[in-house]
């Protein structure tokens, strides 16, 4: 099967700093795909370059087969490779219908629509409605976004990432700040995403990634360390001394590896 | 070919004084994106303080006494609006404060001065004129050259080479940064914001006798020095000393050549800027932006 | 399997279908009214299209000035409260409509109609000229761009000799109505006026409710999600500017309508900022609220003024600081809270 996404050579540099450093990766349709590595690694660097927020200062970003890295951040979204954002991004004062409708009034070309009042685009809020009611949002749809708590506002944007009807999904560091029955709720939303899609993730807890992921990226220092499928991530020694080396904090990686 | 040179020498006249006018305001929105629409306003102050003080043939003392009168009165008003605005969260309702003060303060100037238009003389002892060009040109609009010369190499020594002037383009680049270094940023802010206000007023003052005083003067300042930061980019020293000497050469030129779409010709240059280098001439180098 | 970017091939446009008695999707206002709102509306409608008959002529001209106004405002609203983009160059657009409906008075026809929209053509034709520099900006620094494009085409209007240069252009005849005799009683004027401003609120109402009024919403709430959710968000906000310009140049044909006279002092900075503090002590977002805003300000100004020795402007600055210090969102916000309060509803 050809990737879906493929990334080559990709450097992005500020100044004389380099946070990402020829990175190669491939990532095939369906997959779910785990990028992990220590504090300044250059995860969300990765992530911005290859959503386009930020300009990649060499190499290629290939998306389901065509060189995106000339396009701007929304015609990339628009061939259905999108993101979230490490820290909730909502429509705050917007309701929470809304902020999934605006999704799905782009992808019904009604965006620029200004004919007629938007609840008369039934088509439209059904399915906000009904993307609200996968994730367990249905009940509160009238209610200002800045009205939930931090873990429903994660689902609110899973909600609205999902009604962009995307091929590719790039998650950053979804389970940041929630509390375990939190992180517990979204596991299980991930795993009910349909199998189709493809999600690339970027996550501190190793316990979620572990649980998650059929192949595991690692990163350090803007490389790539390792790459394979989470039993030989867990063993490999390279990826143990990066870790360890680099932050007491990240001793959470033992546990959830159980190394030998 | 004499006119055209003696329309240099007036845009370089002007393009001193409105790098004078629009350091502050460049400074005030680069540090703290606080965009003082009473910048005008403070000019305005400027030059009526040169109306109340500088009856016809005065001396050079008195000129440089009313050039400190202003200094301190727009110093005095800068701060007041430093301390307004830090009192207000969101940067919107910091230019609509601001919006506020300029018109009462140009209200009150009317008040005290009515609304006719003032002329100011310059110095007697700089009201002659030199021979350049073939003709004769105003002395003292050569000193006001002179002034934005000297204005721009000390301004150069002090942000470039003192210490504070390093907090003040550091504050520029990462204000939470420098905040987070222990540096107390709201006296340096206060400070800047009160000196650049004193420089504008300072500047109302130098342009007495070339540009009068009137209502409705200072909306013009503003504009021109708003359209100077723009061009040379927010927040940028560099940038508003190339915008000022620009849009100085634009004005002149085009009240030489098209006195009727002077206005015009400064709006397209500002367009032209925009649509080449959004972020202006020569935008101020920041910091890393993760 | 869904390899590459989905699409959904069969989605046209939703048919138009009757509201639903009850959706459940609908916003906050989709709500069934209460009587004492029906009341409200009747009273809001009937009262001012009285006012002719219960005024003098001074009076309904006053009114009719703060109507063209309020329709200026309206446009700010659109930019400001809907969009997030604070503007202080509507005023540019209001003088390219009122200089445009007194030119076709004077030259072409007296009919009111055709000086509309003619005004709103000019308003449009101005915005979409100057637009595109002022939205590559966002925040205050859009808030500059717009004061600088205001500023220009106020000195432009104060210099060109066609346009009367600083004396402005007068002798524009009494309007006229689909080829009727002369408007010359103030109350006809009004009429107009109000007719033209009620289907214009109408009109913003409906952008601001429709799916490009979300859309705006949404820039104005976080344009960075919107781009990542795949909106062209220059695009939108360049196209809510020339509406925004419409509008304005519509404000402008009806302020010329009743002044039959326009001057580079109706486009000047003074009239962007009291349109924007209408705006403000209005409350950002809500409609009705700048349209009240508007009044209370052209009260201030060209009313009260007299009795305060001609300085309404030091009044109207002080109201401006007050506004900002005491009730950051406005009339709209204060009155909100107070219903929300009585009602016993979330705060």
């Amino acid at each position: 099967m050809s990737p879906i996404l493929e990334l080559h050579g990709l450097t992005c540099t500020y100044g004389s700093l380099t946070a990402v450093d020829h990175v190669d990766l491939t990532v095939r349709p369906g997959e779910r795909h785990a990028l992990i590595g220590p504090n300044g690694a250059g995860k969300s660097t990765l992530f911005a370059a290859v959503a386009g927020t930020l300009p990649a200062s060499d190499g290629r970003v290939m998306f389901a087969g065509r060189d995106v890295t000339a396009l701007p951040e929304p015609e990339r979204a628009r061939r259905g490779l999108v993101r979230t954002y490490q820290h909730s991004s909502l429509f705050l004062d917007c309701s929470v219908l809304d902020n999934v409708a605006l999704a799905v009034q782009r992808r019904h070309r009604v965006a620029y629509r200004f004919d007629r009042p938007a609840r008369r685009f039934r088509r439209t809020g059904a399915e906000a409605l009904r993307h609200l009611d996968a994730v367990g949002l249905a009940g509160r749809a009238e209610e200002k976004a800045a009205a939930l708590s931090h873990g429903e506002r994660r689902q609110l944007e899973v909600a609205m990432v999902l009604a962009t009807g995307p091929g590719l999904v790039m998650f950053d560091e979804p389970t940041a700040g929630m509390s375990a029955a939190e992180t517990e709720r979204f596991v299980t939303l991930m795993g009910d995403l349909p199998d189709d899609l493809t999600v690339l993730i970027v996550e501190h807890d190793l316990d979620v990634v572990f649980r998650l992921a059929g192949h595991v990226t690692v990163l350090h220092l803007g490389r790539v360390l390792a790459s394979g499928p989470p039993e030989r991530i867990r063993a490999d020694e390279a990826v143990q001394r990066a870790y360890l080396g680099s932050a007491r904090t990240e001793d959470v990686f033992i546990d959830a590896g159980e190394s030998p | 070919m004499g006119t055209y040179l003696v329309g240099a020498l007036n845009g370089l006249a002007m393009g001193s004084l409105l790098f004078a006018i629009a350091l502050g305001l460049s400074l005030v929105f680069g540090m703290m994106d606080v965009l003082n629409l009473a910048h005008g306003a403070v000019y305005l102050l400027g030059a009526y303080v040169a109306v109340a003080l500088l009856p016809d043939g005065v001396g050079l003392g008195v000129f440089v006494l009313a050039v400190l009168a202003a200094a301190a009165a727009g110093a005095v008003l800068g701060g007041a609006l430093a301390a307004m605005t830090r009192a207000i969260p969101h940067h919107l309702d910091q230019a609509l404060l601001t919006l506020g003060v300029a018109l009462v303060v140009a209200e009150l100037l009317s008040l005290v001065f009515g609304n006719d238009v003032h002329s100011i003389a310059a110095p007697a002892a700089v009201g002659g004129g030199v021979a350049v060009f073939g003709g004769t040109y105003p002395v003292y609009r050569l000193l006001v050259i002179g002034f934005g010369i000297v204005l721009a190499v000390a301004v150069y020594l002090l942000v470039e080479r003192s210490r504070l002037g390093t907090v003040i383009r550091a504050t520029v680049a990462d204000r939470a940064m420098v905040a987070a270094l222990g540096v107390n940023t709201g006296r340096v802010l206060a400070g800047v914001f009160a000196a650049g206000a004193a420089l504008a007023a300072v500047g109302g003052v130098l342009a007495g006798p070339i540009l009068g005083a009137q209502p409705g003067l200072d909306e013009k300042v503003l504009l021109l020095a708003l359209v100077v930061v723009v061009i040379g980019g927010l927040g940028s020293i560099r940038g508003a000393l190339l915008g000022a000497l620009l849009i100085g050469q634009v004005q002149a030129l085009g009240t030489t050549l098209l006195p009727q779409y002077a206005s015009f010709l400064i709006f397209a240059a500002m367009a032209l800027v925009l649509l080449l280098r959004p972020a202006g001439l020569l935008p101020p180098r920041t910091a890393v932006r993760a | 399997m869904r390899a590459g970017p989905t699409r959904t091939g069969t989605s046209r446009d939703d048919a138009p279908v009757p509201p639903p008695a009850k959706s459940g999707i609908g916003e906050a206002g989709d709500r069934p009214v209460s009587r004492r709102a029906v009341l409200l509306a009747a009273a809001a409608t009937v009262l001012p299209a009285a006012a002719p008959l219960l005024l003098g002529p001074y009076p309904v001209s006053t009114l009719t000035r703060m109507l063209a106004f309020a329709v200026l405002v309206l446009s700010v609203d659109l930019l400001t409260g809907v969009t997030g983009l604070p503007t202080l160059g509507q005023a540019a657009y209001f003088g390219a409509g009122a200089y445009t409906a007194v030119l076709v008075g004077v030259h072409v026809t007296a009919d009111a109609a055709v000086q509309v929209l003619a005004g709103l053509l000019a308003g449009l034709a101005a915005a979409v000229v100057t637009g595109w520099v002022a939205v590559r900006a966002r925040g205050i620094v859009f808030l500059m761009l717009t004061l600088a494009i205001g500023e220009s085409v106020h000195q432009i209007s104060d210099t060109w000799s066609a346009l009367g240069g600083s004396n402005g252009l007068s002798g524009m005849p009494p309007i006229s109505l689909f080829g009727g005799p002369s408007l010359l009683a103030a109350g006809f004027v009004y009429w107009w006026v109000l007719a033209v401003a009620i289907a214009v609120y109408a009109a913003v109402a409906l952008v601001a409710r429709s799916p490009y009024g979300r859309t705006l919403r949404g820039i104005r709430d976080n344009e960075p999600r919107m781009r990542a959710l795949g909106y062209r968000t220059a695009a939108a906000r360049y196209g809510v500017f020339c509406l925004a310009g419409a509008v304005a140049g519509v404000g402008g044909a009806l302020w010329a309508a009743q002044a039959r006279f326009v001057s580079p002092g109706d486009l000047s900075f003074e009239v962007a900022a009291l349109a924007l503090l209408s705006v403000v002590i209005g409350g950002k977002g809500s409609l009705w609220g700048p349209c009240l805003g508007a009044a209370l300000v052209l009260l201030v100004r060209d009313n009260l003024s007299a009795s305060l020795g001609g300085h309404g402007p030091l009044l109207l600055g002080l109201v401006f600081i007050a506004v900002v210090f005491l009730m950051p969102r406005g009339l709209a916000g204060v009155l909100g809270a107070r219903r929300r309060r009585g009602s016993g509803g979330p705060p």
